[in-house]
């Protein structure tokens, strides 16, 4: 799994790119406690994921509660169709704004 | 300051991996600082190794033995460091005697999966033949006990107002014509809540859901040559597991946040959850049977053992677990808190439970510990617990069940009732008085209250309502025991053909035995139970036993909620005349009634003068209570039962000036049996016609 980020239309974009389970997410993990800091609203791009297991929507729930206390916004973009399903029917999608890709999200300043 | 805890580093390493003696409580697998513990019971056997693999690798990547100084009393417990637990996959192989006639089945070359496995892998399909060589076929996982509950809770309704609605995760959705997304699963239950709550039950019991082998007794059928399956499940494999074929996560290991995610929805949707649960018996079987856990983890604590050794079977299925050995009782408690506490469950149907007030050499215990544990345990004391007051073993208590005030029963004695009345069999009316308002003949004696009975007229076992006025005799050529399973004692009655036909008076007697079905079991004192699908007339085509059959048999036929509309609307009134009538749920015998009505009275044709004659066939109750503060006034339900096969006047029990009964319900008329509280035509009485019931309410003019 890799990760880059850019900023884009004034969010903190986190690309992600492979697989995200026990075994890469600590990565993930370690960068959101790191570098997500409250100054840009934060979107998560997942169009570059496959799979992602128990332990990856886990981590998208403490990203969740990152952003909350920070008081800013988190969006996911390019959720795939069965990773969107497995959230929906296990509870974990009601917790997120959801666009289909980085242009769809609302420019901030 | 944050203070390091000295346990949060390893003392040993064995296998290759750093470890610590660990905790024997709580028994299986539980979070330790920077560890997991891993604890195991066995009483006789005499060595535990803890066997690690990675996720579906058939040979482990680590085999730790305990060292003797791991082990507390007969608890092996292990604190092993940097595993990755989701990745993880465990169990135990545990040495000791192999002397089956002594009660000992040890043997070191299996592979035994945690009894309190919270996550199994291994069957995540339904239906995906299991390679039986495998030596570790059900496989021990660890899950994520953090749940986002968002402050849900348990609903807590009082026991006489619900309307339980029993069903099966499979069947339910399972048939294309259900129309939902992820068919068959947990999630299918779900797409369902909208209907169910413009149904108007506020529970649903789930048919079992911990794991099961759905390849247990799994046969080819010698004619059709359709697989049959343990479809139905009555048979544990894991009883802190949800069963991972039942959930549309299940291939990703999500079946724990999936399960919860359905009791989150149908609390939220004001609907209780009350699982089915079987802890009389697990899938192991007999001598014959597959070695998946308890047998090879301590057989003599966890079986009840016949003198020679060999199983004893109360439960019909090969085994009967041990249940007042006090190491299996305080597992049934454990889980049952588990589920209560982790999974918000807000009731329990236990499963051949008499079994659970046996000796550990079967005689039945006046006294039994478990049903007594179970009734006053502080985690358990909100929730529901459901008695199937009988076992194969030939123990049938309804009425007499250990009850210590908490129990409620299956009243098996109800269905038989009312079926025998619903074909109009003689001698019915007197039994059909007690059965209606709760059965006092066998609960008042020991203080017991209506709602103790759960009423039902159709299960899960035996007939749909369907086929309860189709057939006469079981049609179960489709199981291949050549009909010889199931029982014979269905009181059904098929109305003039067997099965299907296309003449236009059955099938018009059928719909207003169905619908005179329904009114008599919604107009009940006790707490009700619906068979899903009845309400729209799901058929199984006459079999009564469709334990093993995964196919539109079981399947409920959803293109029936269109077809039988006119069933499904009344069913649909009734349960709401129900919610809105307090009369019909008063829950004590010999309540003080009404101004105007005892709380329960009896009539025939003439008010007060009931027919309890052998030969009569017309029985009409009156339920009445004082509405509660703020509305104030006068509930009054009379119904008139006519299973007669002619057409009779009945007269009202007169109201004083100022108040005329109104007709809510006549199934004479089965294209539309509802009415809308329409004034009585006549204020004196009203005609009944054959085999017709009417439902009328008392209302201020």
């Amino acid at each position: 799994m890799n990760l880059t980020t850019s900023t884009h239309s004034g969010w903190h974009a986190i690309h992600v790119d492979g697989q995200v389970d026990s075994k890469t997410v600590g990565t993930l993990r370690d960068y959101i406690d790191q570098d997500v800091n409250g100054s840009l609203p934060v979107a998560l791009d997942l169009s570059g994921v496959p799979f992602m297991s128990s332990a990856g929507l886990r981590t998208l729930l403490t990203l969740h509660r990152r952003t909350k206390e920070l008081a800013v916004d988190l969006a996911l973009v390019g959720l795939s169709d069965a990773i969107a399903e497995t959230m929906r029917v296990t509870g974990f999608y009601d917790y997120f704004v959801v666009y289909a890709d980085l242009q769809s999200l609302p420019p901030r300043s | 300051m944050l203070i390091e805890r000295i346990d949060a580093l390893p003392t040993d390493e064995i296998g290759g991996l750093k470890v610590r003696p660990g905790k024997p409580l709580p028994f299986g697998v539980s979070h330790t600082p920077n560890g997991l513990n891993f604890s195991i019971y066995t009483s006789a056997g005499t060595a535990c190794t803890l066997v690690l693999f990675r996720r579906g690798d058939d040979e482990p990547f680590a085999e730790l033995p305990y060292p003797a100084h791991y082990r507390i009393g007969d608890v092996f417990c292990m604190v092993v460091f940097g595993l990755d637990s989701e990745d993880l996959e465990y169990g135990f192989r545990i040495d000791g005697p192999h002397n089956p006639t002594a009660g000992h089945r040890f043997d070191p070359s299996k592979v035994l999966m945690d009894p309190y496995a919270r996550l199994i892998a291994g069957r995540d399909l339904w239906g995906e033949l299991p390679n039986w060589e495998r030596n570790y076929p059900y496989r021990a996982r660890i899950s994520f006990d953090d749940f986002d509950w968002e402050g849900e809770r348990p609903l807590e309704i009082a026991s006489e107002d619900l309307v339980i609605y029993e069903t099966h995760v499979r069947a339910f959705t399972q048939s294309p014509s259900a129309g939902t997304k992820h068919p068959g699963t947990y999630a299918g239950l779900v797409e369902k809540i909208p209907y169910l709550k413009d149904l108007g039950i506020n529970a649903i019991e789930l048919m079992p859901i911990y794991e099961f082998d759905e390849f247990e007794n799994s046969r080819i059928h010698p004619e059709s040559g359709e697989r049959l399956y343990n479809f139905w499940g009555y048979s544990t494999v894991g009883f802190f597991a949800p069963k991972a074929a039942y959930a549309a996560t299940g291939q990703f290991g999500m079946q724990v946040d999936e399960f919860k995610q359905l009791v989150k929805s149908f609390h939220r949707a004001g609907i209780e959850v009350i699982l089915d649960v079987v802890f009389n018996h697990t899938a192991e079987g007999n001598e014959h049977g597959p070695t998946l856990s308890f047998k090879g983890l301590d057989n003599k604590t966890y079986y009840m053992l016949t003198p020679e050794g060999y199983y004893f079977n109360f439960s019909g299925t090969g085994n009967t677990l041990n249940c007042n050995n006090p190491i299996v009782r305080n597992l049934v408690l454990d889980c049952l808190r588990y589920w209560a506490s982790e999974y918000h469950i807000d009731g329990f149907r236990f499963d051949l439970a008499t079994i659970l007030g046996r000796d550990p050499w079967g005689a039945p215990l006046s006294n039994p510990p478990l049903l007594e544990s179970l009734a006053f345990d502080p985690i358990l004391s909100s929730c529901k617990l459901i008695a199937e007051a009988w076992d194969a073993g030939g123990l049938y208590q309804v009425g007499t069940f250990p009850a210590f005030g908490r129990w409620g029963e299956w009243n098996g004695k109800y269905r038989d009732c009312l079926r025998r009345y619903l074909k109009g069999d003689e001698a019915q009316v007197g039994q059909l008085a007690q059965r209606v308002q709760g059965s006092p003949d066998l609960y008042r004696p020991s203080g017991r209250s209506p709602a103790t009975s759960v009423n039902f007229i159709t299960c899960h076992d035996g007939f749909t309502l369907a086929d309860l006025v189709s057939f006469n005799d079981k049609h179960n050529e489709a199981n291949g025991e050549g009909n010889r399973d199931g029982g014979d004692d269905n009181h059904s009655w098929n109305c003039g053909a067997e099965g299907w036909t296309e003449e236009a008076g059955i099938k018009a007697l059928r719909q207003r035995q169905m619908m005179n079905a329904m009114v008599m079991l919604l107009t009940s004192r006790g707490t009700p139970m619906l068979l899903m699908g009845d309400e729209f007339g799901r058929s199984q085509r006459g079999n009564n036993n469709a334990y093993c059959i995964d196919s539109a048999i079981s399947w409920v036929d959803w293109t029936l909620l269109e077809s039988n509309a006119s069933l499904h609307q009344l069913v649909k009134a009734l349960i709401a005349f129900r919610h809105q009538h307090p009369a019909l749920r008063v829950n004590q015998f010999d309540g003080p009634g009404s101004n105007l009505f005892p709380s329960c009275s009896f009539h025939g044709t003439q008010p007060w003068s009931p027919d309890w004659s052998d030969q009569s066939r017309q029985l009409a109750w009156l339920m009445s209570c004082n509405l509660p503060e703020p509305q104030r006034g006068v509930d009054a339900i009379y119904v008139a039962t006519n299973m007669a096969h002619y057409a009779s006047w009945f007269h009202f029990p007169s109201l004083p000036i100022g108040f005329r009964w109104h007709l809510c319900f006549n199934t004479g008329d089965h294209e539309q049996p509802c009415h809308p509280a329409e004034p009585a035509l006549d204020d004196g009485g009203i005609l009944v016609g054959d085999r017709s019931v009417v439902v009328l309410k008392a209302m201020a003019i």
